[in-house]
């Protein structure tokens, strides 16, 4: 049965090829993600804040709700858990802890689960929580101990387990040595099975402090410099929702290949994806009666013998200049080959030699890996601070994977930025822009056109000047995505009717009108004339009209006989139209089935051919 | 470029002077067949609809519509007007020889005339074109060369001249045009008379057909051959997409927009063919679903419906509900939603896969100047244009940027897609900055400093401007030329393996000689300062890759997958990791330690004993439960290896701080599960008799009862593990 099932190839396979090399699944490590939630239930979740501020309780499970929904569209194969602990009732798989509430245990975000945390929203949540959880004994220990069953519970392999805890209570213990023990060791279990905890503090009345109780706790951050623990607690949903959202994600180097400045200087880097046009999920296909998901099979076979056919029986081959020229499968591989995969110094270049129009795929980004070359970051360091401080790019030939032709890529120095609130908002590292070969150039044919007076540029420098907005890149959702999912969310939930999508990418034509007022006529006045309308054509080329309609009888269409020899002689017959060719067959009495160009070509050949 | 077509005649001198060279060199013959050869393959792989023809002269025979009275003698139409094959290659290679006549070289040129105007008769061709390719070694009849030039120009066939020497302009190089450059191959002894007449004959037709760069017409074989090496990059017609630039409801301005830059593909993919008859129509292949069961029950296509998936959900959607409930728009637009500064849209968010650009309506100089009056606005306010870009109604519509372009000959917008929050991935990365470990030092700046400097791939040429060394944009792409070759190779030798890389291709991806030079020093000094040091990994998890290694004949591509459903034994992949006992599961740690043999026995034991301790100071049944386990394992594993020691000194400790650290409950465990010390029967060097192995369970029971209260948990352990 194994070998029956090598012959096959599954087309879903490759298809999820594609988007991973995309997306760019870690090269070695492989497995899903997981995410827990662990929210402080407490009383003092629950307080308001000043001037109707959501309560942190309520903050939290939007946070908890947007990092669902947007799961289900990036990456629907995250696991994810939401736990609440220092409740009144318990409730777990295993039944043996108190006070700890297992919301959701960790599974694939669905439907229901974005409802059911929808439902601890608001004011209802609050009663919601109240009545079904309420609050009641804290012990972290045993709230981290489940959560670490969670995992336990899980077949799967998880390649990335992320818990944070959402709290604003800084001694959840009040004192208790015995249960800070107890939450300090199974803290350290978890972090010890490669689990990393994040604290999301949130903001109570006397300050959050981090350093009794939770630096024990959490996960230290990646680059030792306390950075983390210098965060001041969220007291906005924003802050918060950013927060998280920039935990959440698991940075996955798409490859990790050496920088090669020059021989045997080789700076380890991986290479990630930051930008990845998000798609409308592929449709998977269903058994009729059941609903359940069928695989599809496909396998090659040979048309006579009907036998499956092994790879070994299989060439490729491609037609030029009359000539079918065939090849071994893994010659067509071997083709593709260059050299090994890495990233090799051409040289440095000033940054204003790199042409905003040189672009054929969004850009990816690199980071030391000090795990693999010792040296690697300082290195990495150092070109990176002289590269930014002299205003120049490195160009580099790139070979991403094993058997991938070479690119060139620019390396654009980007330096760390961070925001007010310490949140990082752009890392350090280089920015790989991928470059267009000479085929990749299309040659234009620019119009001569007349240039704008200073007058009419002035006027149209008013327009724009009206119509200024501050750009964000994350500021525009893709309203086909959101419509699918809206759609998707109708129908799993059974809703009459899908929620409204507001089309963010649309002019606000109202508003921008409004803005402008006068302005528009000004600028017209100045450059279109009275009578000319711009939303028109411009006069139609063909006036269909004036030929009097399609009554008038063909012209009778002929080419004489040695014409016609040469062109099958030349293999040129398929220049002449499908009536000429028709009329050729007549007129050498050559009797065709078929009606298609090509039919019709093989007829003639054959005739005159011989 | 609509319908570009041109049509050309190669016409090749293959009388007996073109097979005398100097020692040592190539005869011309040889040079002016490869000339043809790499011109006809590239047309052959660019599968253009030009056509071609190839006119041999000084050939043996004759054979022309021209042959009368003894005139236009030992010319052959080789093969008339027609798109080149792989048959005109073959023919090439193996029907071109030279052979011992000598014809005229204009009467070749009248012959190809002729041969151009009777063929291309109802044909539209943009182009006509003769080349010729000769040695001018035969005495030309310079009567009728009026008559010549007067009948290319009417007809508009251009033409270009390939020799076995170059031409120089003599007025320019101010040198002795007979002798042309000094040393170039191909020169041999210099020019015979007969050479020198016809090169004065040569630049009398080509200046009179072009008076401004009629001489740059005419090349010398190797520059040809250096040039015609590179296989054709790939045209493809740019297609006109007419819209309107709108801001606001009324502000429309006609536009038209080009592709200017695009990742190109091949136009041609692979087929899957039959390895014996290697017929296309013998392979088949077929699609069948199956359900997920044991039997992989197959089902008919028409039995399925589709679905997609909402998260864990799955949601049946026909294609029809779809259609109906999916996103709708109004089609092709080019809407302004705002404007905003340049520099708030960086270079590396860029999305999709191409740039357009785009220009003022067709023919309509007042959206011109609309357009120029934005472009113009935009580029003094350093500002660009945020649009709804939608090709059409079917196309999903963009967000993207429209940057004012203003070059020496022409304006326009370029527009380039940007992200959507969803395709955004916010990662956060430690600082670089902040951290000393990383923080290089001033001479490793200065070092990272002077190779920046001598590897700047600018340079200034004579006129003090700066000279660009290395274009990427000028490069072919090399999977493209690669491709070509291995295909033409496969072509004309079917039955060898495929060739080596081509030089020139290896030498254009590689750093400039230059920079390649100047650089080794400060290179050396780099790799001075920076200490770099390959880390050993331990045991690194194999991919199937790297254990097939490059035998399994998939590319490396493919084995990114996961195979994430696979079942998973936490067991066997931690293996390999373990390298303490951990507080996870200790048990198992520990077995797998002694199994690895890597630490030595009481050093595991030592560790698994200080985890047991922690355990037991939780006193929490769930501990108590794990502690147990791991004492079975340490007595099991000291079993098997005959080591009772540690295990009985371990155990004795336990017993006597029981009463001290409150841990009853947990003993009483330890009684049930009846794991007491190990006696002389199961371990020989053991000091403990069998019934004192049983009593000394038996014997805590009943003390137990006597125990006094049970003491607050000490915390201090440090004297039971001093004993081991």
């Amino acid at each position: 049965m194994a070998e029956w099932n090598a012959y096959y190839r599954n087309e879903d396979d490759e298809e999820e090829q594609e988007e991973g090399e995309q997306s760019g699944g870690d090269y070695k490590i492989t497995g899903r993600d997981s995410l827990v939630f662990l929210v402080d239930a407490s009383k003092e979740m629950f307080i308001k804040g000043e001037d109707g501020q959501p309560s942190n309780f309520d903050m939290t499970m939007q946070v908890v709700r947007s990092v669902y929904a947007s799961k289900i569209i990036s990456s629907h194969r995250d696991l994810m858990a939401l736990v609440f602990y220092g409740t009144e009732q318990s409730k777990d798989p295993s039944k043996s802890f108190k006070h700890v509430y297992v919301y959701h245990d960790l599974d694939e975000p669905g439907a229901k689960r974005v409802q059911e945390v929808d439902a601890l929203r608001g004011g209802k949540g609050a009663q919601l929580a109240a009545e079904t959880m309420g609050s009641g004994e804290t012990s972290l220990g045993d709230a981290l101990w489940c959560c670490a069953n969670l995992y336990s519970d899980i077949k799967l392999r998880l390649s990335h387990k992320r818990l944070m805890i959402f709290t604003c209570r800084d001694k959840p213990h009040e004192g208790d040595s015995v249960k800070d023990r107890q939450a300090r060791t199974k803290s350290g279990d978890l972090k010890e099975t490669g689990v990393i905890i994040d604290l999301m503090h949130l903001m109570k009345p006397d300050g959050f402090d981090v350093a009794p109780f939770f630096r024990d706790i959490i996960s230290p951050p990646e680059d030792e410099s306390e950075l983390g623990l210098q965060l001041e607690p969220c007291d906005k949903l924003e802050d918060l929702q950013k927060r998280v959202r920039a935990k959440e994600q698991k940075k996955r180097a798409q490859a990790r290949l050496h920088l090669c400045l020059g021989e045997g200087i080789n700076v380890a880097v991986g290479i990630y994806a930051t930008a990845v046009t998000a798609r409308k999920p592929a449709p998977i296909r269903l058994y009729r009666e059941t609903n359940e998901p069928v695989r599809s099979k496909t396998r090659t076979f040979h048309t006579q013998t009907g036998s499956l056919l092994l790879p070994s029986e299989i060439k490729k081959s491609q037609v030029y200049g009359k000539k079918q020229i065939v090849m071994e499968k893994d010659e067509v591989d071997a083709i593709k080959k260059f050299e090994d995969p890495g990233m090799f110094l051409i040289g440095f270049k000033p940054m204003e030699r790199l042409k905003r129009h040189h672009h054929i795929r969004p850009a990816a980004f690199i980071y030391p890996e000090e795990d693999e070359v010792k040296g690697s970051a300082c290195l990495f360091s150092a070109l990176l601070t002289k590269c930014h401080e002299r205003n120049v790019f490195a160009l580099c030939r790139c070979v991403s994977r094993r058997n991938y032709p070479p690119r060139f890529v620019a390396l654009v120095p980007q330096k760390e930025e961070v925001d007010e609130g310490k949140v990082q908002i752009s890392p350090s590292g280089f920015h790989v822009i991928y470059l267009p070969y000479a085929d990749d150039m299309r040659t234009l044919d620019p119009p001569q056109c007349p240039t704008a007076s200073q007058r009419q540029v002035d006027k149209m420098k008013e327009i724009v000047s009206k119509l200024r907005f501050k750009y964000r890149s994350d500021a525009f959702e893709n309203p086909v995505i959101q419509q699918q999912y809206r759609n998707l969310e109708a129908l799993a939930l059974d809703m009459m009717a899908p929620e409204d999508t507001e089309d963010l990418i649309m002019p606000k034509v109202d508003q921008m009108d409004q803005r402008l007022g006068p302005l528009v006529q000004e600028f017209k006045d100045l450059v279109y004339p009275a009578d000319y309308n711009p939303e028109g054509k411009p006069a139609a080329k063909r006036k269909t009209a004036d030929t009097g309609g399609g009554a008038e009888k063909k012209p009778k269409v002929e080419v004489p006989e040695d014409e016609l020899r040469a062109h099958v002689q030349n293999g040129t017959l398929g220049k002449l139209t499908v009536p000429v060719l028709k009329e050729a067959c007549k007129k050498f009495g050559v009797h065709t089935t078929g009606t298609k160009k090509q039919e019709l070509i093989d007829a003639l050949v054959d005739q005159l051919g011989q | 470029m609509a319908g570009a077509k041109s049509a050309s005649v190669l016409c090749m001198d293959v009388g007996f002077s073109m097979s005398n060279s100097a020692p040592g060199e190539e005869p011309p013959f040889e040079l002016a067949k490869k000339v043809i050869q790499k011109f006809v393959q590239r047309q052959v792989f660019a599968e253009t609809k030009d056509e071609l023809a190839l006119v041999l002269f000084g050939t043996d025979s004759t054979k022309n519509s021209l042959d009368q009275d003894g005139q236009y003698q030992n010319i052959t139409v080789h093969r008339n007007l027609m798109i080149p094959d792989f048959e005109l290659l073959e023919e090439i290679e193996h029907q071109v020889h030279p052979e011992s006549h000598q014809a005229d070289w204009l009467d070749a040129l009248v012959v190809c005339m002729d041969l151009l105007q009777t063929e291309t008769k109802g044909k539209k061709c943009d182009r006509l074109n003769i080349s010729l390719l000769t040695d001018l070694n035969t005495r030309a009849s310079s009567e009728q060369i009026d008559v010549i030039i007067e009948n290319l120009k009417q007809a508009g066939i251009t033409l270009q001249f390939f020799l076995p020497f170059p031409v120089e302009d003599d007025e320019e190089s101010g040198r002795d045009a007979d002798r042309g450059s000094p040393g170039h191959p191909g020169m041999g002894k210099g020019l015979s008379e007969e050479q020198k007449s016809s090169v004065d004959i040569v630049k009398h037709i080509m200046l009179n057909l072009d008076e401004e760069n009629g001489l740059d017409e005419i090349y010398s074989f190797r520059n040809a051959i250096e040039q015609l090496c590179m296989f054709k990059r790939i045209e493809r017609r740019p297609m006109a997409w007419p819209c309107q630039l709108t801001i606001g409801s009324c502000l429309p301005i006609r536009i038209v927009g080009y592709k200017a830059v695009t990742e190109e593909k091949l136009k041609k993919s692979w087929t899957t063919v039959d390895a014996q008859s290697n017929k296309k129509d013998d392979v088949k292949r077929e699609t069948v679903y199956c359900l997920d069961d044991d039997n992989e029950t197959e089902v008919e296509k028409d039995d399925t419906i589709q679905g997609f998936r909402y998260g864990s959900d799955i949601v049946p959607f026909s294609k029809v509900d779809q259609e109906q409930m999916k996103y709708k728009h109004d089609g092709k637009c080019f809407a302004v939603l705002g404007f905003a500064k340049q520099h708030t849209v960086r270079r590396h968010q860029f999305m999709g896969t191409q740039v357009i650009k785009v220009f003022s309506g067709k023919d309509d100089e007042h959206a011109g100047v609309a357009l120029s009056a934005l472009i113009r606005a935009l580029d003094e306010l350093n500002m660009v244009a945020i649009v709804r870009y939608a090709y059409d109604r079917r196309s999903n519509p963009q967000v993207g940027a429209a940057f004012p372009c203003i070059k020496k000959d022409h304006e326009c917008l370029i527009y380039v897609q940007l992200p959507f929050m969803e395709d955004l991935r916010q990662f956060t990365f430690p600082s670089l900055e902040n951290n000393k470990k990383f923080t290089p030092s001033d001479t490793q700046l200065s070092a990272v400093d002077s190779l920046i400097d001598s590897m700047m791939l600018l340079e200034e040429d004579d006129n003090g401007d700066q000279k660009d060394m290395f274009k990427v944009h000028h490069i072919p792409n090399p999977a493209f030329q690669r491709h070509f070759q291995c295909l033409h190779h496969r072509a004309v030798s079917p039955s060898t393996p495929l060739p080596p890389m081509e030089p020139w291709l290896k030498a254009a991806l590689e750093c400039p000689d230059v920079i390649a030079e100047r650089c080794q020093g400060p290179l050396e000094e780099v790799k001075r300062k920076f200490p770099l040091t390959e880390v050993e990994k331990k045991k690194k998890l194999k991919t199937s890759a790297q254990i097939f290694g490059k035998d399994s004949g998939e590319p490396d591509a493919k084995m990114a997958k996961g195979d994430e459903e696979e079942d998973y034994n936490l067991a066997d992949i931690a293996e390999g990791s373990v390298t303490s006992v951990g507080s996870v599961d200790p048990a198992r740690d520990f077995r797998t330690l002694i199994k690895k043999k890597s630490l030595p026995f009481g050093e595991v034991c030592q560790q698994l004993t200080r985890r047991l301790e922690q355990l037991l100071s939780n006193k929490n049944t769930a501990y108590f439960m794990k502690s147990i386990t791991c004492i079975q394992a340490f007595r099991e594993q000291s079993v098997k290896l005959g080591d009772a020691n540690l295990y009985n000194g371990y155990l004795q400790s336990l017993k006597t701080s029981i009463p001290n650290r409150g841990l009853e409950v947990f003993w009483d465990l330890l009684v049930q599960d009846a794991v007491t010390l190990i006696s002389k029967d199961e371990v020989k060097g053991s000091t403990v008799s069998k019934t004192d192995a049983d009593q000394f369970l038996v014997t805590e029971e009943k003390k137990k009862e006597a125990a006094a209260p049970p003491a607050e948990d000490t915390g201090d352990v440090d004297d039971l593990l001093d004993m081991m």
